[in-house]
């Protein structure tokens, strides 16, 4: 304990080794991940996002709405995510390949998003982001300063948000 | 271990202390009070939007609905960085340099060379939150700022933080002190884990969720290797040295030292347990932060054998610097217990994605780190001034306002997770009385958010006072 040398080189280690075996080992093997098709020949999945979508997504990112809201639903087991309809599979590696920032989340004061472009019964989001009071979401925050296309963008971001898609994990992980 | 004890002094006590101001001590004097007064105006800072925050949540309505700049997402990512960025590394760049300056008896000619990062290391988080607050930030808690401030904070780190080795490298004897042997793992882990996490997760992103995986592991590096460690080597200088005595099971620290650094850097996959990351990744998370149990459960021998002997506790409550480090010795046992037993696959199940998270990251910050922090000032500023704390009310209403106010906290964080975790494993339970059951904690939280304020207030105002009213730096103050 009295030698910095020994004292750094057992520092250096402590924060090199989970680096490599957690970071470097993950990307290896997640790294050369892609969109897969759920049966043979099928569409590949996960989609690209429009245009819109994108645009929608720094929105999202902007107004910090991760601070409330989850992109990911458990498996069985883990919480009561399938039973409580937040998807109707757990979310897989695969499902992020394509998002330039992976929008897990860890915190859920507002409902999980990973699915909320395939839910069938919602609040109209026009009306959750200008007036939610009215339209029945009143723990919602109101983002009625955001303008009109931006509104527009971040929408057609939410309803691209969606994991019900066949895919070769989630049959593994069922 | 073997401890070289050539000096003649106890095993697991640092070296006594000098009565009157050290040239050791008059050295660090200017980027000491650098570090400091920022760290107190970035506290002040980050209350005050806590508070704002915590309005939010209150009524579940923004408090200012047309203020884009104060929508909760951004002022609770501003918050967060400037209570770890502005006062969390402030307020250690000082006391560390402080710590290693006094037990390696280093004398510190290149005080401007620390201040000139202390001003970088400003500036560029008062340029990064700027940047949040204009809605330039991304997902990730921690690394919201803009990736250019990254460097910037890194060369500025080196500048302010990387004298403590120095200090180490030089020091006159042999005999080290555990405090050393945090400080310098500290100062050399963050620049590290801070580069490599910006390089996979901002400037060269992982790909998919290997991005969620880096930046579990840089959370868990920074809250634990910068302020975990930082705030355990305060804890064992203060609590052998006020109380005079040597720390109990001393020849443990070693132990504790170790395991802690081997353990604390895998702990960050263990808040994905259920994620769609590679299961052998949340487990390695789960194992590390079980494994951590061990330099908790040593440094608690440590740090509460030392107070349970000889009346430890009575003079704890009588002494301010006491008072406040050993609250945060009792807040970092409860840490380490709670965040080992939440880790298993089937607390995480019940308590993943509540509030209880960050009630276990704020025993860690604010109950463990910030009040060894608050500690630690009382003890070194009468030194540093030459003056007395002005108003010893202004004391008691800072422990007060701070024990009260975390305690409340800690409640609405902890117990409201649990009841919400609850609710929404039972799958009946409709998510608006799952919502309702949340917001009934946090009316507490706004209070105790408040009580926050108000104490870090009167700790500013009894600190800045004696700041400005010290004249000549050439007495010894008293801590108490």
């Amino acid at each position: 304990m009295k030698n910095l040398n020994t004292l750094l080189a057992g520092v250096f280690a402590a924060v090199a080794l989970p680096f490599g075996a957690l970071l470097l080992s993950g990307q290896s093997q997640l790294g050369g991940l892609g969109r897969a098709a759920g049966e043979e020949g099928g569409a590949l999945f996960p989609s690209r996002e429009p245009g819109l979508a994108i645009q929608g997504r720094s929105v999202y990112l902007s107004l910090g709405c991760v601070s409330c809201h989850t992109q990911q639903v458990r498996p069985a087991g883990q919480g009561s995510d399938l039973a409580r309809g937040l998807g109707v599979r757990p979310s897989v590696a695969r499902d992020y390949v394509l998002q330039p920032q992976v929008l897990l989340g860890d915190r859920r004061i507002g409902p999980d998003l990973a699915n909320y472009g395939a839910r069938k019964t919602q609040i109209e989001p026009e009306a959750l982001l200008t007036d939610p009071a009215s339209s029945g979401a009143v723990w919602h925050p109101s983002y009625r300063f955001v303008d009109a296309g931006s509104r527009t963008a971040l929408i057609a971001y939410l309803k691209s948000l969606r994991q019900d898609y066949p895919s070769p994990e989630a049959k593994l992980k069922k | 271990m073997t401890q070289d004890n050539r000096s003649g002094r106890p095993q697991g006590r640092p070296p006594e202390g000098e009565a009157r101001l050290s040239r050791v001590e008059a050295s660090l004097r200017g980027p000491f009070l650098l570090f400091f007064v920022s760290a107190v105006v970035w506290l002040l800072a980050a209350s005050l939007l806590a508070v704002v925050a915590s309005l939010g949540l209150g009524s579940l309505l923004a408090p200012f609905p047309d203020c884009a700049w104060l929508t909760y997402g951004r002022v609770v990512a501003v918050e967060r960085n400037l209570f770890v960025y502005g006062w969390g590394f402030n307020a250690f760049f000082a006391v560390n340099l402080w710590l290693l300056s006094q037990l390696g008896r280093f004398e510190f000619r290149n005080g401007w060379l620390a201040a000139l990062g202390g001003v970088v290391w400003n500036l560029g988080l008062a340029y990064g939150v700027v940047r949040i607050f204009a809605g330039e930030l991304n997902g990730f808690a921690l690394l919201e700022m803009p990736r250019e401030v990254g460097p910037v904070l890194a060369v500025a780190f080196l500048l302010a933080a990387f004298w403590p080795l120095v200090a180490f490298a030089r020091r006159p004897t042999g005999h080290t002190f555990a405090s050393q042997w945090f400080v310098v793992g500290a100062s050399f882990a963050f620049p590290l884990v801070y580069l490599l996490a910006q390089l996979m997760v901002l400037w060269v992103p992982a790909s998919g969720v290997v991005q969620a995986v880096a930046h579990s592991w840089f959370v868990s590096n920074v809250l634990l290797l910068w302020l975990g460690a930082s705030a355990l080597a305060a804890t064992y200088y203060f609590l052998a040295k006020v109380l005079e005595r040597t720390i109990a099971a001393y020849y443990l620290a070693p132990v504790a030292f170790w395991t802690f650094f081997l353990f604390a850097g895998w702990t960050g996959p263990a808040a994905l347990v259920g994620s769609p990351v590679p299961v052998w990744v949340q487990s390695a998370g789960v194992v590390a932060a079980a494994m951590l149990l061990v330099p908790v459960i040593i440094t608690a021998l440590n740090f509460h054998g030392t107070l349970s002997t000889q009346g430890g506790w009575a003079r704890a409550w009588n002494d301010t610097t006491l008072r406040f480090v050993s609250f945060g010795a009792v807040a970092f046992t409860l840490f380490g217990l709670l965040q080992g037993l939440v880790a298993f696959r089937g607390p995480s199940a019940l308590l993943r994605f509540t509030s209880f998270g960050g009630g276990i990251e704020h025993l860690l910050t604010y109950a463990f780190a910030t009040m060894v922090l608050f500690g630690a000032a009382y003890f070194i500023l009468p030194r540093l001034t030459g003056s007395l704390w002005p108003s010893a009310k202004l004391v008691h209403a800072h422990f007060w306002g701070s024990a009260l106010g975390i305690l409340g906290c800690l409640t609405a964080w902890l117990f409201g997770g649990w009841q919400v975790g609850r609710q929404l494993a039972a799958d009946a339970t409709p998510y608006a009385a799952v919502l309702r059951a949340e917001s009934s904690w946090f009316s507490l939280l706004t209070v105790s958010s408040v009580l926050l304020l108000v104490g870090h207030a009167a700790f500013a105002l009894n600190a800045f006072g004696m700041i400005l009213k010290s004249s000549a730096p050439t007495d010894a103050g008293r801590h108490d």
